[in-house]
């Protein structure tokens, strides 16, 4: 926990802020509206309300409670909500999600509706939806007191009460969350919706609405709470995307700093907004069409220019990715394509030598690990650099070694791997005439060693040096890491390093770092494939809830047909091959070491591969539903797909859908899930009976 | 869909790893040798069309890894087999000796409901050891995937596993490789690989070479026409209530037209 209170400092400080200022909590005011009245001077608390929770999980036990504020200053009512500091119900709610989730000085005059719920069983609860279309979660009050909140509400704007049936299309946001929270008691609900904005110019408001960069400009207003540090007033339009993601890396690296896999927030606040846009467009047109149709009364004159409100973060985790499940199904819920175009950052050239010793200093250190990493995910490593910086990228070398301390460790490593070696070279014919298992397993690799990567010329020889090379390192894995032995998929994880490194012991260590991250792939009872699969079934319901469906209907959940995805991180994969290469192979195998060194970088999640999954599965998803595959066809085509998809763009997806999934992706993924490095190592190869020997 | 789907034929190729699976198949379909294939991972197949009395169907031929260790993986792709191929290597005591597991395994993953019901002769220690481990697998995934998964796998394999009796289950052995080294390599004579095969109820016994084309075709005739008859015997033995219940879950391998 203390990595976390670290790293949300600054909401930290906005809280004692909060605290100390008591009524005074305007401390964010960034737009030119706001900025005029900033002054903290003659706010007056008109309403407060302890004890009101909201849930972001389905478990009512897992909440978080806070006060709800309603200040009003010069001549406006703000509503705030501030999570209570240091208690929480439950471990798995973070100082993070409860800053996600805070609400900061939303002005009433941005609120379009509050929607007032009192079921008969359970506690009372108002969602609020911003004129945006935006919804906020469902705030629950424990003590009472919504009767109260409206009413002062009331005293200070304008509130127009609806039926409820008038309003079902209207709120449809609010239908939505109740369904997600899973409270199936709606029927015994007594909802009442007051409506609070106006519909001054509902033709203007629509049309800005639907205006990709207005919906983008939105999405900066939550980062800059985030980083305070930013001064929001230099913000444009304009400059946005490389703002918001020069902010996200900035973040990255930050998390990483801390190694926390959980999402940045204000990662986390980009995305949800990412998803909601679409959403909000759509529900702010309905909103209008039917405000119109019922002749509402409006008192609000403010004018909406269009420019950046400032509104606080909407931040609702398991809500925003869940809705096209009950809206009139898109096609594709996160308008892939559009997507990436928005997220995922522009590919750069490969890591040159140069630049890489810029990142040196004199002694050799990796002076910023976070930036090189970052700069290896988005572009990779040129090939001549790949014998060194490999080493560090699967974790054979530590970033902070001198070149010093890395050549005394080359040595001792080459006698280490020698005696290893030496343990079975020294069994004689006669021993192994006794040791089944040792010539099971040699006879096993020796097999595989002749068909990996022949039609790379450098194993192309039948008496060619590198296979006897693999041979040996293969074997002395087996030695090294008896209990995991050897599996088929191990030499085509192997066979790159060997042709990138050439040195046979440096090889096998860097082979020993890899496998320490995807050795669980090859357990003898899979369950590293099998919470990898699992996790990918996961990740493609969040991100892709028709995809998911359909996988489901063709009884495809098990996600057997991503195995060898999985299982050898894409090797042999013709996904990336360019058709117009002469050399496909050596191309195919270009292509592969290339796609490792960017997952090789874990940076941004650790397990980018199944992102990678979930994005080529969109890419074809159109043919994979149109042509109605089965789980045999599917195979068939995911076995033999090819063709003309970029490595880069791929990439850049899975970088996007990475993103946009957030902490919800990260908790699709089991704890232990390979390439994370185990969470318990003894429980890792369970030894059992006698017939598996290999 | 329903009336291609009933002239489908699946059969899976089991065997050690590097016996020569993918390249029987792929010889038979292709009618190409390569020295270049890769070690399977995972499982693929290839179809071919078959013509048998004026009938014409399709040949699903499943190439799976060969490793034990992806025995779990099985489950998924043995479903609805309608006959099965044990390959072994003529040069490897071991991969012949390996048979018996092949197709104890093969029943147990297929017939994993059946046993409890039918008397099975051969239920060995061993045997039984294997079928308290396959359960605890399936435990295991129930952490992973949802119940009604692995109910459906268990209502898919008992309604579609083929005939009912494992006994009867068509298998067909291959004994690859005979051309290596003119045959001076063999450690498997062809006798003691014929006395198994009848020992298993006298499974249709075939000595092959991928490499040279030998006996290929002839084997994968027979092969074809087990799973034919797999397929006929299964609609007397399979009422047709199941067979409505099941439509929507693929097919029953049965085969009336």
């Amino acid at each position: 926990m203390h990595e976390i209170d670290v790293h949300d400092l600054s909401d930290d400080a906005d809280y004692a802020a909060s605290v100390q200022q008591g009524s005074a909590s305007m401390y964010r005011s960034n737009s030119s509206k706001q900025g005029s009245s900033g002054e903290q001077e003659g706010a007056e608390i008109v309403y407060v309300k302890d004890n009101v929770a909201i849930h972001p999980t389905q478990y009512a036990s897992e909440r978080i409670s806070g006060r709800l504020k309603l200040i009003k200053q010069g001549g406006s009512l703000f509503m705030t909500w501030i999570p209570y500091k240091g208690q929480s119900s439950s471990a798995r709610l973070s100082e993070k999600d409860k800053s996600l989730y805070t609400i900061r000085a939303i002005p009433i005059s941005d609120v379009r509706s509050i929607r007032r719920h009192t079921p008969t069983l359970g506690w009372q609860y108002v969602i609020v939806v911003l004129s945006s279309g935006l919804a906020f979660p469902p705030l629950y009050f424990y003590n009472g007191g919504v009767r109260e909140f409206i009413a002062t509400i009331k005293q200070h704007a304008y509130l127009v009460r609806t039926p409820t049936m008038n309003s079902f299309q209207v709120f449809k946001v609010a239908e939505l969350q109740v369904y997600q929270l899973r409270i199936r008691s709606r029927s015994a609900d007594d909802a009442n919706v007051f409506l609070v904005n106006d519909f001054q110019d509902p033709l203007q408001r629509t049309l800005s609405s639907l205006e990709l960069p207005r919906a983008v400009s939105v999405t900066n207003s939550p980062s800059s709470a985030a980083a305070p540090s930013e001064s929001p007033s230099s913000w444009t339009d304009g400059e946005t995307f490389d703002r918001n993601s020069a902010l996200a890396q900035q973040n990255a690296r930050q998390r990483q700093k801390h190694n926390d896999p959980a999402r940045d927030l204000s990662i986390q606040v980009l995305e949800k907004f990412s998803l909601v846009t679409r959403f909000a467009r759509e529900t702010t047109s309905q909103l209008f069409g039917e405000a119109q149709g019922d002749g509402f009364i409006t008192n609000d004159r403010r004018k909406h220019d269009g420019k950046t409100h400032d509104y606080p973060r909407i931040a609702e985790s398991n809500d925003a990715q869940k809705l096209p499940e009950d809206v009139p199904v898109p096609a594709d819920p996160l308008e892939f394509d559009k997507l990436s175009l928005v997220w995922g950052k522009p590919r750069q050239p490969p890591l040159g030598t140069e630049e890489w010793s810029a990142f040196l200093d004199s002694e050799g250190r990796v002076t910023d690990s976070e930036a090189v990493r970052k700069r290896m995910f988005y572009g990779g490593v040129e090939p001549d650099l790949r014998k060194e910086v490999w080493r560090f990228l699967l974790g054979y070398h530590s970033y902070d070694s001198t070149y010093a301390e890395r050549e005394y460790l080359m040595s001792v490593k080459k006698s280490e791997y020698e005696t290893i070696k030496n343990q079975w070279k020294s069994i004689s014919k006669e021993q192994a005439k006794r040791f089944t298992k040792f010539r099971e397993r040699r006879g096993l690799i020796e097999k595989d060693v002749v068909r990996t990567d022949r039609s790379i010329s450098f194993y192309e020889e039948d008496d060619s040096p590198n296979i006897k090379c693999l041979r040996d390192i293969l074997l002395t894995y087996s030695f090294y890491n008896f209990d995991l032995g050897y599996c088929q998929g191990m030499s085509d994880l192997l066979s790159p390093i060997l042709f990138v490194m050439g040195d046979e012991s440096e090889t096998f260590w860097c082979f020993v770092a890899l496998m320490e991250r995807l050795g669980p792939n090859f357990n003898r009872d899979q369950n590293g494939m099998h919470s990898q699969l699992f996790a990918l079934s996961k990740l493609v319901e969040l991100l892709d809830i028709p995809l998911h469906n359909y996988f489901e209907q063709k009884d495809c959940l098990n996600y057997f047909f991503c195995f060898r995805w999985v299982l050898i991180q894409f090797k042999r994969q013709a996904v990336f091959i360019y058709l117009y290469l002469v050399s496909c192979r050596e191309f195919e195998f270009e292509q592969t070491m290339r796609l490792w060194e960017v997952l090789w970088t874990h940076y941004g999640s650790e397990h980018l591969h199944l992102y990678v999954c979930v994005a080529i599965l969109k890419r074809h998803r159109s043919k994979i539903i149109g042509e109605g595959m089965d789980f045999d066809t599917l195979l068939k085509f995911i076995n033999e797909l090819s063709g003309h998809i970029d490595l880069e763009a791929i990439l850049r997806d899975a970088e996007a859908l990475c993103i946009c999934a957030g902490e919800n992706g990260e908790s699709c993924i089991p704890p232990g899930t390979p390439p994370s490095l185990p969470v318990d190592d003894t429980s890792m190869y369970y030894q059992q009976d006698d017939d598996d020997v290999l | 869909m329903p009336s291609r789907r009933r002239t489908l034929l699946k059969v899976i190729i089991l065997g050690d790893s590097g016996v020569g699976k993918t390249s029987l198949m792929n010889q038979y379909v292709n009618k190409k040798f390569s020295n270049q294939y890769k070690a399977t991972i995972g499982a693929d197949f290839l179809t071919k069309e078959v013509q048998f009395e004026d009938r014409l169907f399709t040949l699903q031929i499943w190439d799976t890894a060969g490793q034990e260790r992806f025995q779990s993986l099985g489950v998924a792709f043995y479903r609805g087999a309608d006959c099965c191929v044990l390959v072994y290597d003529v040069n490897s005591m071991k991969s012949f000796e390996n048979l018996n597991n092949w197709r104890e395994e093969f029943l147990i993953q297929v017939f994993l409901l059946y046993l409890p019901l039918i008397v099975y002769p051969d239920l060995t220690y061993r045997l039984l050891l294997k079928m308290i481990k396959l359960v605890v697998w399936y435990l295991h995934l129930t952490l992973f995937f949802l119940v009604e998964q692995l109910l459906c796998n268990l209502r898919m394999n008992f309604l579609q596993a083929s005939p009912s009796d494992p006994e009867n289950f068509p298998f067909v052995v291959l004994g690859n490789k005979v051309d290596v080294d003119g045959g001076n390599s063999r450690v498997v004579s062809e006798k003691k690989a014929r006395a198994w095969c009848a020992s298993k109820g006298n499974i249709p016994y075939f000595e092959t070479s991928a490499k040279e084309g030998t006996n290929v075709e002839e084997a994968f005739q027979c092969i074809a026409k087990n799973a034919l008859k797999s397929g006929e015997e299964e609609e007397i033995y399979l009422p047709d209530t199941i067979d409505v219940a099941a439509s929507s879950q693929q097919r029953t391998g049965g085969c009336e037209c």
